[in-house]
């Protein structure tokens, strides 16, 4: 039998090499589909993690059981008494699946001891200060996240920093600062007592927002400076680390946020006190346009399969039906149909092992080319994204109060894609293709080797 | 006692026209029988019977006794017995050394040589082979196998004088020295009266035919 099916391959050479060329040309398109595919999942992962997502673990304002108000001649100091965010709850949180990174951030206000800031709108003596956030991760902080702050020299904060500072391009000029140096800063609080804190430069970031109009020196965001906790902590003399302005925790695929902050939901924490907040508007902006790539490429993979099928299936349908005669003649010997029909099977298989084998160079040749013609295209009836300011309050994210603008001219569909086509994609054409081989050669053969021979034989003569 | 029995074998084509009406035959091993009859009498689709390349619309076919629809007919085809065609339906692809291993696992040279081929003929794809170098290969692949039962439609059909003269020999000797039973199918007195037995079908009815009158038909063409 199986010396059989490669007699017939070796030599009935033209339909072997009819037979080859089809196989060929149908895994190449479905190879090279497959890759890209694969690269526009890639591709989609990537901008949906770029864009990102996070889920905010806060103090619930709401609850009012966990808050003290105390009106004074400033007007209303609040106090919280409930349960603070601690690092185990920290902990807790990136233990669940699908979490990749934190900031925490803590507030304060400081006076500049030994350098001084860009002053703006002054209400009088003593508010020449600025208001300082500390973060775990300045890599995720909104401002960067958001990419109203670029760094352009130094590095970002990290867990490990101990008294770091980041500051703005436009206050390392006025003041003469290089990374290395250091600045001496205080609290400014009414209560008074708090220490001179000394700060390292460790980083110059570039803000691209453009403050205009009305700005007091603490809302003047070129005087933010962005320190660690362990600064914090010393600055506003506090026990232990703060994180007032809550955990922002982010997502490796914001498509999956909603079921990781209802995992999230699940955890002993005590959620008379926290709240979550789940932040996903970069990636809905996004989601549009990546949509619309990926059913594109979907569309066309599916496509490209169905007629690959069909085709295929005519082929096999034809090669079978030309053997009728042969098959008549192997039954009448006393040949199985099993074996029949296995030899018709190894025979497109022997010939489509060696199709699939060659599809892989040819489709690595003109998948990345096919790719960018097909993007390029994408990329043509695609907007860039806008995310408007929302006017419902849900949006102050600056501990200022103020709202932190997008960048969203990295936000849209790739208009090209960096194609492989990897081994794992060849398995699966080598998979798929055998299964419809078979399937086609079982079906087309059926109706042959269900006749009796006799009618074969007499059709045949 | 005979190898092939029928008994009560009727045959209608699917349009319901019936050509064979209750057949009853035996046939023995180490005889050559041959079966003649006009076009379209049913001669084909009784040798097609017997060979289980059809089955009957009722009675019964017995190798060695045993009802062969109940053996099953794939089972007949393998064993019990081998075909020589007209048109000697070989596999095209292959020679006739490959078509003779088809069906012997003994090595197909000598049978191949015994029967006329040369040893290069033997090796060539049978599409470059002659009708009579096909034809012999076509009946080195039935005596080559374990069968019994040789059965010829029209087996020098297609052959010239010589060959058919030649090939009727062999088929007669594959009866005679190997004691196989051997029926043949045929139009051709000159074939029919070197065998043993001579049946006629007629109506739908087989009967045994003597040799005079066979005579008088060759006399008569």
């Amino acid at each position: 039998m199986i010396e059989r099916a490669f007699f017939y391959t070796t030599r009935k050479r033209g339909k072997t090499l009819m037979l080859l060329l089809t196989l060929f040309v149908i895994s190449t398109f479905v190879l090279t589909g497959l890759s890209i595919l694969a690269a526009a999942d890639h591709s989609a992962l990537s901008l949906r993690q770029s864009v990102g997502g996070s889920i905010k673990l806060e103090l619930d304002e709401n609850n009012r059981q966990n808050w003290t108000y105390q009106q004074s001649v400033g007007g209303t100091l609040v106090g919280y008494t409930g349960t603070p965010i601690t690092d185990a709850d920290i902990e807790k949180v990136m233990s669940v699946k699908g979490i990749h990174g934190y900031n925490g951030v803590g507030d304060g206000s400081v006076f500049a001891m030994d350098f001084s800031f860009i002053s703006g709108f002054s209400f009088g003596p003593g508010s020449d200060y600025s208001r300082l956030p500390s973060v775990s991760n300045s890599e995720y902080f909104n401002y960067f996240r958001r990419g109203a702050f670029k760094l352009v020299e130094g590095r970002h904060i990290t867990p490990e920093d101990d008294h770091a500072v980041l500051i703005s391009t436009a206050l390392a000029e006025r003041n003469g600062l290089k990374l290395g140096d250091t600045i001496t800063v205080q609290c400014c609080y009414d209560a008074g007592g708090y220490p001179n804190v000394s700060l390292e430069v460790i980083g110059i970031y570039q803000s691209t927002l453009d403050d205009g109009g009305f700005t007091t020196t603490s809302t003047d965001k070129r005087n933010r400076l962005i320190i660690d906790h362990k600064a914090m902590q010393e600055i506003m003399m506090h026990d232990v680390i703060q994180y007032d302005n809550g955990v922002e925790f982010f997502v490796d695929d914001p498509r999956d946020i909603d079921k990781i902050a209802a995992q999230i939901q699940k955890l002993d924490l005590d959620w008379n006190c926290f709240k979550l907040t789940v932040d996903n508007t970069a990636y809905e902006a996004v989601a549009s346009s990546l949509t619309a790539m990926q059913n594109m490429v979907t569309g066309l993979i599916i496509g490209i399969v169905i007629v690959s099928i069909g085709i295929l299936a005519l082929i096999l349908n034809m090669w079978i039906k030309q053997r009728t005669h042969e098959t008549g003649i192997l039954l009448s010997i006393g040949v199985s149909k099993v074996k029949i029909v296995t030899q018709y099977i190894l025979e497109t298989l022997m010939i489509a092992m060696i199709a699939f084998g060659l599809s892989y160079f040819s489709s690595g040749a003109i998948a990345q080319g096919t790719s960018n013609l097909l993007f390029s295209q994408v990329a043509e009836t695609q907007p860039i994204p806008e995310i408007e300011t929302p006017d419902d309050g849900t949006e102050y994210l600056d501990i200022t109060g103020q709202y932190i603008p997008y960048d969203t001219s990295n936000m849209v569909a790739p208009d090209s894609i960096e194609v492989h086509v990897t081994v794992e994609h060849l398995l699966w054409v080598y998979l798929l293709g055998m299964a419809i081989c078979t399937a086609a050669v079982v079906l087309a053969s059926l109706p042959v080797v269900k006749m009796k021979p006799k009618n074969i034989l007499s059709q045949m003569s | 006692m005979s190898i092939l029995e029928v008994k009560g074998l009727q045959y209608s084509y699917e349009n319901k026209k019936r050509v064979l009406r209750g057949i009853n035959a035996q046939m023995e091993q180490g005889k050559m029988y041959a079966i003649l009859g006009p076009s379209g009498c049913g001669k084909t689709t009784l040798l097609s019977l017997l060979g289980g390349l059809d089955s009957p619309s009722s009675g019964q076919i017995l190798y060695q006794g045993k009802d062969i629809a109940k053996t099953g007919f794939a089972d007949h085809r393998r064993n019990h017995v081998a075909f020589i065609f007209q048109s000697y339906n070989l596999i095209d692809y292959l020679t006739p050394m490959e078509n003779v291993a088809l069906t012997s696992k003994l090595p197909p040279l000598p049978i191949l040589e015994q029967l006329g081929l040369t040893a290069e003929e033997a090796k060539r794809n049978v599409l470059k082979l002659s009708g009579g170098q096909q034809q012999r290969g076509a009946i080195a692949r039935a005596l080559a196998s374990d069968a019994q039962v040789i059965l010829g439609d029209e087996p020098t059909g297609n052959l010239d004088e010589d060959t058919a003269a030649e090939i009727t020999a062999i088929l007669k000797d594959s009866a005679h020295k190997s004691g196989k039973c051997v029926v043949i199918v045929t139009h051709s007195n000159e074939l029919a009266k070197e065998a043993d037995v001579v049946f006629r079908l007629r109506k739908g009815d087989l009967q045994i035919s003597d040799a005079s009158e066979i005579e008088q038909e060759r006399k008569k063409k």
